[in-house]
């Protein structure tokens, strides 16, 4: 007891429309720990963390915070006692700058006004103090996520937060960026704080906690220390069953090449090259996998396939039609469907229905056309259909998008381009940034549209994912192609590693043979 | 009964009835503080438009304006673009409508639909030129739009002065348009009602527009929620990316969709002419220019909701004039109500957060779908309909 600096005893929130997100849930934190929180969505974690941070009050319970019970009515009385969140969703003005928005609230006065100078001092001792690199001078506008994510962090300090909880911290972040803030949040621990990190990533929860809580459905299942569970174990704690983090894959059944890229080249508007003479074959009824560190080009590789870039030089064709001066309607129509990397952006209209979302690329044609309408009923049949097969968690396909979690909203992408029956189907991070159970889903139904022939092209930062599902490899190094692996199961992480970070690289005698 | 109360129109026509009962609560309060007789003043300001048959005239034709030209902005709205041109659509609509009406020797069943579709037909090319350079050559259509309208009423005013007023005419206006070119009544001539009917004739000018403004927000609510074209329209509005993403050709939708709705502000400009002036005048547009961003607000760009936010806004814009001609009030205050009035409908964003921070410091559901809306007062909309 002496020792939790944070105890949470026999939680139960039931919401007013009868949800009960919490169901008497014990959970500590024990002063200087870093504690991973994890469950699949709507679990009962944010909730947890909502009612600990003064955001909800529990419908039952106690809370003690170093010992003392308390009873937040706001989370300013949860940041008094030293408590501090950083939420998924930041919540920094963007026309303010770095040092403004850490002080906002809390400003630096001089004369009355505020001041900037001290501002600016200010953040940048915190930042030094806590290793959290930030530019206290810039709009929040122009930096990155990663940046945005260390300007929150140092807000929640700056208000003098001892317990800081961090939600789905790494959901935004590149891989670097995520080695970034673990080397941050180490820092924080080693000068005191205690940090509570919400999460669904295994191997994250492995590589930074000490102890980890585990829940599913309103209650804990268990709390461990992290080096004395398997991924496997969590796995199954979470979902409640055995989860096959490695995939099995029926034998593969190769075809004919579906897309053909040759000599691809990409140069950017500020006259970059970042696609140099790209050349590769997608077969049918192969996953083509494409490993790589973030930033060498993948993103424009799958832009410029699907029509959304313009290619500078190069052919690419599906089944012999040529898809590079097509629009992204015409790439469509030749067969190609797309899970886009950047879900929010690309992928979705988040106010439009879940039916809207559907027939985004199939509402001009039959059966969705009729004359000069859309036949409404056909649209809703296919939701109903598309819910129920790709186990969409809604009440139903006329609420907007923007009401599921990430893992659903997914699963409308996946349940769209899938449906759309591609003979070329492009996956960019199809499971990023979701939970467990649905990218074990996610993963399953590209298994599946391999085996039955389609042709896959996918993209993913997770190498782990890229080697167990992949039937080929390529590796991409700052737009160039350095190596192909013709046997996925035969390659080990070291090995692509290598050559994601261009230490070494093929002939292209070598990568002839087997592109 | 639920589900009506639920459904989007509904809700906003209750939010505006609501709305509108606070900010004439506040009005009452200003017009007592700056009016010998507020009471009498503000009698005028609200039943005004409904004491005398004329009056009842100028409200409602006025409201069929500001519907067509709540339906032009929300549709365009829709899509996310910000084209401000329904002024410069209306007065080249209310042109050649009226250069049809003037001067195209037809008999009136002809007449009469060429002036429209004339009318027509220009909004939709002075929306197509912004639409154009929005699409392929990426000018601010705020802009753009703004230096068109000028250029449409110098247009109008050159040609009237110059080319369309009766060489001697003491005033800057064309002749009366020929009975072949003036909108019937709405009245039909039905056997046994004609006194009723010549009265109506006589005191106002309540045109077949009425019945044109029912079939246009008909036709715009299925365009925009039944229509390949409307999904497109709703797409570009939602996440311009992801309708590219999707295949949507998010140039001509965003060209297309200027364009249509200047075939609305045209509509407004032929009603101007050959509904309400009945011939050709300066200032034809005055005060109109940006009324139809109001109305549309108002109806959170639902079509169907326009022509009620139109009624609404209208009788407010009727009562003005008469508390402004029969009292010592003057139409400044009037102004002011308007603002608030604007001031309160549209600012549908601080609802939800307040809501939110209630819920929050009572320890309710936060993920649990806020409602959007302030739930509908059914008294209040009852209240409202009279």
């Amino acid at each position: 007891m002496t020792n939790n600096i944070v105890e949470m005893r026999n939680i139960v929130k039931i919401y007013p429309n009868g949800v009960v997100a919490n169901d008497g849930v014990n959970f500590s934190v024990r002063r200087g720990e870093i504690h991973a929180l994890v469950g699949e969505n709507g679990a009962g974690k944010s909730t947890l963390m909502k009612i600990l941070y003064g955001l909800e009050r529990p419908t039952s319970g106690e809370i003690f915070v170093k010992g003392q019970p308390v009873q937040f009515r706001s989370p300013l009385d949860a940041i008094a006692m030293g408590i501090g969140m950083v939420h998924q969703d930041f919540m920094l003005v963007p026309s303010f700058t770095v040092a403004e928005n850490i002080v906002l609230g809390m400003e630096p006065t001089r004369r009355g006004l505020i001041d900037r100078t001290e501002a600016i001092r200010i953040t940048e001792e915190l930042s030094q103090r806590y290793g959290l690199h930030v530019q206290a001078d810039a709009v929040v506008d122009s930096i990155n996520v990663g940046m945005r994510q260390r300007v929150e962090i140092l807000k929640v300090l700056y208000r003098g937060a001892e317990i800081l909880i961090l939600d789905e911290p790494t959901a935004v972040l590149t891989p670097q960026e995520t080695q970034d803030l673990f080397r941050s949040i180490r820092t924080l621990v080693e000068q005191g704080k205690t940090v509570i990190f919400i999460t669904h990533k295994l191997r994250e929860v492995k590589e930074i906690s000490d102890r980890v809580t585990v829940m599913r459905r309103g209650k804990v299942v268990g709390t461990v220390l992290t080096s004395e569970a398997t991924r496997e174990e969590l796995a199954r704690m979470m979902v409640g069953r055995e989860v096959l983090l490695s995939m099995d894959k029926p034998p593969q059944k190769r075809g004919a090449p579906v897309l053909r890229v040759r000599n691809l080249t990409y140069v950017s508007e500020t006259g970059r090259t970042v696609l140099k003479d790209v050349t590769f074959n997608v077969h049918a009824g192969e996953i083509l996998g494409v490993a790589g560190v973030e930033g060498n080009g993948q993103t424009e590789l799958v832009e410029v396939l699907t029509g959304l870039r313009p290619a500078t030089a190069g052919q690419a064709s599906v089944e012999g039609k040529e898809i590079l001066a097509a629009t992204p309607r015409a790439v469509r129509q030749a067969g190609v469907a797309h899970i886009p990397e950047d879900r929010l952006n690309n992928g979705l209209a988040l106010q439009a229905t879940i039916n809207e979302n559907l027939i985004v690329d199939r509402y001009y044609r039959p059966p969705f056309r009729k004359g000069l309408f859309i036949d409404q009923q056909v649209v809703v049949e296919q939701g109903e259909r598309l819910i129920r097969e790709f186990d969409i968690r809604t009440p139903s396909g006329q609420v907007p998008v923007s009401s599921l979690s990430g893992g659903n909203m997914q699963k409308v992408i996946v349940a769209r381009e899938f449906s759309a029956e591609p003979k070329l189907l492009i996956a960019a991070q199809p499971t990023r940034g979701i939970d467990v159970g649905a990218t074990e889903f996610v993963r399953q139904q590209l298994v599946q549209k391999r085996t039955e022939g389609t042709a896959v092209l996918l993209v993913s930062a997770d190498l782990a994912e890229v080697m167990s599902l992949s039937d080929r490899i390529i590796v991409m190094y700052e737009g160039e192609i350095t190596g192909v692996f013709p046997d996925a199961a035969a390659v080990t992480e070291e090995e692509l590693g290598l050559y994601m970070l261009g230490i070494k690289r093929m002939t292209m005698e070598e990568m002839e043979a087997v592109l | 009964m639920s589900r009506f109360l639920d459904s989007p129109t509904v809700r906003s026509i209750a939010r505006v009835v609501l709305a509108t009962t606070a900010a004439l609560l506040l009005g009452f309060v200003i017009t007592w503080l700056v009016s010998d007789d507020p009471i009498g003043a503000y009698k005028a300001l609200l039943l005004g438009p409904v004491s005398r048959l004329n009056r009842f005239g100028d409200w409602i034709e006025e409201s069929i304006t500001l519907t067509f030209l709540g339906l032009a902005v929300a549709l365009v709205f829709k899509a996310e673009q910000f084209s401000l041109g329904q002024e410069g659509q209306m007065v080249l609509g209310a042109l050649v409508a009226g250069v049809v009406s003037l001067f195209v020797p037809l008999p009136a069943y002809f007449r009469i639909p060429l002036a429209l579709l004339a009318a027509m037909t220009a909004g939709f090319l002075w929306g197509l030129i912004p639409g154009y350079l929005k699409a392929y050559l990426d000018a601010n259509e705020i802009v753009s739009t703004l230096m068109l309208n000028v250029l449409a009423v110098k247009f109008y005013e050159y040609l009237l002065t110059y080319y369309i007023k009766p060489p001697n005419a003491g005033y800057t206006t064309s002749e009366k348009f020929p009975v072949e070119g003036v909108l019937p009544s709405f009245f039909p001539p039905i056997p046994g009602l004609e006194n009723l009917r010549r009265t109506f004739v006589n005191q106002t000018n309540i045109s077949v527009a009425l019945y044109l403004l029912i079939v246009a927000t008909i036709v715009v609510y299925y365009l925009m929620y039944r229509t390949p074209f409307g999904y497109e329209l709703r797409m570009v509005g939602a996440n311009i990316k992801f309708a590219r993403y999707g295949g949507i050709n998010t140039k001509r939708v965003i060209m297309l969709s200027m364009a249509i709705s200047g075939i609305l502000a045209g509509l407004a400009g032929a009603h101007l002419a050959m509904g309400i002036h009945r011939k050709l005048i300066l200032n034809i547009q005055y005060g109109l220019g940006f009324e139809g961003i109001v109305v549309a607000i108002l109806a959170r760009n639902n079509p169907l909701a326009i022509p009620f936010t139109a009624l609404a806004y209208g009788y407010l814009r009727a009562g003005a004039d008469v508390m402004e001609r029969t009292s010592d009030v003057s139409r400044e205050m009037v102004l002011v109500i308007q603002g608030v009035i604007i001031l309160l409908v549209t600012a549908e964003r601080i609802l939800p957060v307040v809501q939110k921070r209630v819920r929050a410091r009572r320890g309710e559901d936060e993920d649990g779908a806020p409602p959007e809306t302030l739930p509908p007062a059914p008294a209040a909309a009852e209240k409202g309909e009279d």
